[in-house]
């Protein structure tokens, strides 16, 4: 490669990615552990998901409880649907029946199918939903009022720099790719160490990292930059030809003002009917009732095919309440269309939503490598700075900047070990528990490691072993709290509940391993300088 | 090892000239190319398509944007590419009323 080409693609790939390390290494750090929000949530509340419990849901009750509370005639009800959860979320959109005292609230909440306990979002707020927000900066959005929704174009732009990162860092690494494929050289010198982590470990990991920086550009920033331009100049300004390519349309239909039979509302016969229409192996995602009990009710029915049947097995249905009539259907089993594809392979990939378990932890595993290649690539950056030819001044400034970064970073691990014990103690917290355990955690750690480990082998060790205490500690937490043993749940089938114990007890044990690693490792070279 | 300063851009005005040609530049130069599809295909499969296509061709021409000699160079290689793209629409406003 031409000489020049290089360097500019070496400065370039050096710059972009020292600008981005800290948020980068949040969003991979927090997204990686997303992947098993819902486990989260239920092991945070101690709410096993049970497949019997949707599948005999009474929905006539359900909507039963929501008239009595709400009043439902003449709103649309939408009901979310989520396979790992107990709790069913609902939507309520304003009344347009004058006379309900109620018709202007708008209440978003969810339910649970177990206790018919019926909560706000903040009230259900949990720790899996937080490490799902915090990775795409969504907290930073309640700093100020902006107009726009800063933390997710913050996000974003570090999305779409992080993949002009990853395009000339494959560029620079370009001559070395074949041979250095699978170069590690763990026993050697620690620059070593990193270069190989860094690129090999970059290089191995690309086409992940890659997915991830186009698919989160496109979730954060390509309103405004995409889409609002055509709209404005090939669509005419008209939003609902985009609803219609995305899928989203729903077709208006007038408010009729007079009442429909009870029992014709009956959200149970629908749903066995869609069902039945499109086996009974569908998965039901969202129904939604416009105009609840109204002359002109319509249901509409969302669902998707098993993943092992088709990859991208959309379905829908409509039905007019008053006659029974399906006056829109749209099978499982029908050829997606390309941009339903492209649509939905969006958050297929970006979310793991394929290959169940086994696809999640190695999406989780990638996750971490990638946290891995953004720290050894603040080390190599360092180090290659720390020459004798460097002023004084700047070195300093560079050592200080990868202490905070570094602060801030690995004390990610210790505190969001230890947010699973907070939540594990108090579980119905909510969202200002939670923030303020986590932030407030987090800026002490980070605080305290600046102020007393002005070392990184020390920061380094100190978060890899207080974060295996910690962890080894989470199980042991949950059951003292919920009895929930492992042994219990496995017993029971608690998978999830299971799945988050045993998450802990392999990753406590590898960081401790890693701990002792590193540990002996120094003691080691300490004795040969002393020698 | 950091890269060596002798190839890299020392005049300040010209390293502004780059990193905006390639984040601005970039920019216009993706969107026209995309209206330009849309011109002659299906608009709303190209619009879909941008969702991918669109970051890493601006990406892309993010990274050719450092490459170039000069800035003001690639700003006026990617203005008149940006102008090219859009040349069917702006026929359309000189002609058609």
């Amino acid at each position: 490669m031409n000489i020049r080409n290089y360097n500019v693609f070496f400065h370039t790939h050096t710059i972009s990615g020292i600008i981005i390390t800290v948020l980068l290494y949040v969003i991979f750090f927090a997204g990686s552990f997303s992947f098993f929000k819902n486990e989260i949530d239920n092991w945070q509340k101690n709410t096993p998901v049970d497949r019997s419990l949707q599948e005999h849901a009474d929905y006539k009750a359900l909507t039963d409880t929501l008239d009595a509370r709400y009043g439902l005639y003449g709103r649309d009800v939408t009901f979310y649907f989520q396979q790992d959860k107990r709790s069913i979320y609902f939507s309520l959109s304003p009344s347009k029946d004058t006379l309900n005292p109620k018709a202007a609230e708008r209440p978003y909440a969810s339910i649970d199918l177990k206790t018919k306990d019926i909560r706000n979002y903040k009230e259900s707020y949990s720790l899996g939903e937080f490490l799902y927000r915090l990775h795409f900066l969504a907290p930073v959005n309640s700093l100020g009022k902006f107009g726009f929704p800063l933390g997710y174009y913050i996000a974003g732009g570090v999305a779409f720099l992080f993949l002009f990162a990853l395009i000339t860092g494959v560029l620079v690494h370009w001559q070395k790719i074949v041979s250095n494929f699978y170069l590690f050289r763990p026993w050697e010198k620690l620059k070593t160490v990193w270069t190989d982590l860094h690129t090999a470990l970059g290089v191995i990991s690309f086409p992940y990292l890659f997915v991830f920086a186009v698919t989160g550009a496109y979730f954060l920033i390509s309103y405004p930059l995409f889409t609002q331009p055509t709209v404005k100049y090939q669509f005419g300004e008209k939003t609902e030809i985009v609803d219609s390519i995305m899928g989203y349309k729903v077709n208006e239909y007038p408010f009729g003002g007079v009442p429909l039979p009870k029992e014709k509302t009956d959200l149970g016969y629908y749903v066995a009917d869609a069902l039945q229409k499109w086996g009974a192996a569908t998965t039901i995602s969202s129904v939604r009732l416009l105009d609840y009990g109204d002359r002109n009710m319509h249901v509409v029915i969302e669902g998707q095919a098993p993943k092992t049947s088709s990859f991208n097995g959309k379905a829908k249905i409509v039905y007019q309440a008053a006659d029974g009539q399906v006056t829109e259907r749209r099978d499982p089993t029908v050829r997606s269309s390309y941009r339903d594809v492209v649509n939905n392979l969006m958050y297929i990939l970006h979310f793991g939503k394929f290959g169940g378990y086994g696809t999640k932890i190695l999406y989780f595993l990638l996750g971490i490598s990638g946290c891995v290649v953004i720290i050894s690539g603040v080390m190599i950056w360092l180090v290659g700075r720390d020459k004798k030819h460097i002023p004084e001044k700047k070195r300093k400034f560079n050592t200080w900047l990868v202490h905070i970064y570094l602060a801030i970073c690995l004390s990610m691990y210790p505190v969001t070990a230890a947010s699973f014990i907070a939540v594990k103690l108090y579980p119905d917290g909510g969202q200002n528990y939670i923030y303020r355990f986590y932030f407030w955690t987090w800026l002490a750690v980070a605080t305290l490691l600046l102020l007393f480990r002005r070392n990184h082998d020390k920061m380094n060790r100190d978060c890899l072993l207080a974060g295996s205490i910690i962890g080894i500690c989470i199980p042991i937490v949950n059951g003292l709290v919920s009895g929930n043993w492992i042994w219990v749940s496995y017993r029971n089938g608690f998978h999830d509940i299971l799945l988050i114990d045993i998450f802990w007890l392999f990753t406590a044990i590898s960081t401790f391993i890693c701990w002792w690693l590193v540990l002996r490792r120094q003691r080691l070279k300490l004795r040969a300088l002393a020698n | 090892m950091p890269a060596n300063k002798k190839h890299l851009t020392a005049s300040p005005w010209q390293r502004l000239l780059k990193i905006s040609a390639g984040l601005f530049g970039g920019y216009l130069v993706t969107l026209s190319f995309h209206f330009l599809l849309m011109r002659f295909l299906d608009k709303g499969d190209v619009y879909v398509t941008m969702f991918f296509t669109g970051f890493i061709a601006w990406a892309g021409l993010m990274v050719l944007a450092f490459l170039a000699r000069k800035g003001w160079k690639i700003w006026v290689f990617y203005l008149s590419l940006s102008l090219l793209f859009l040349s069917p629409y702006l026929i359309d406003l000189m002609y058609v009323k």
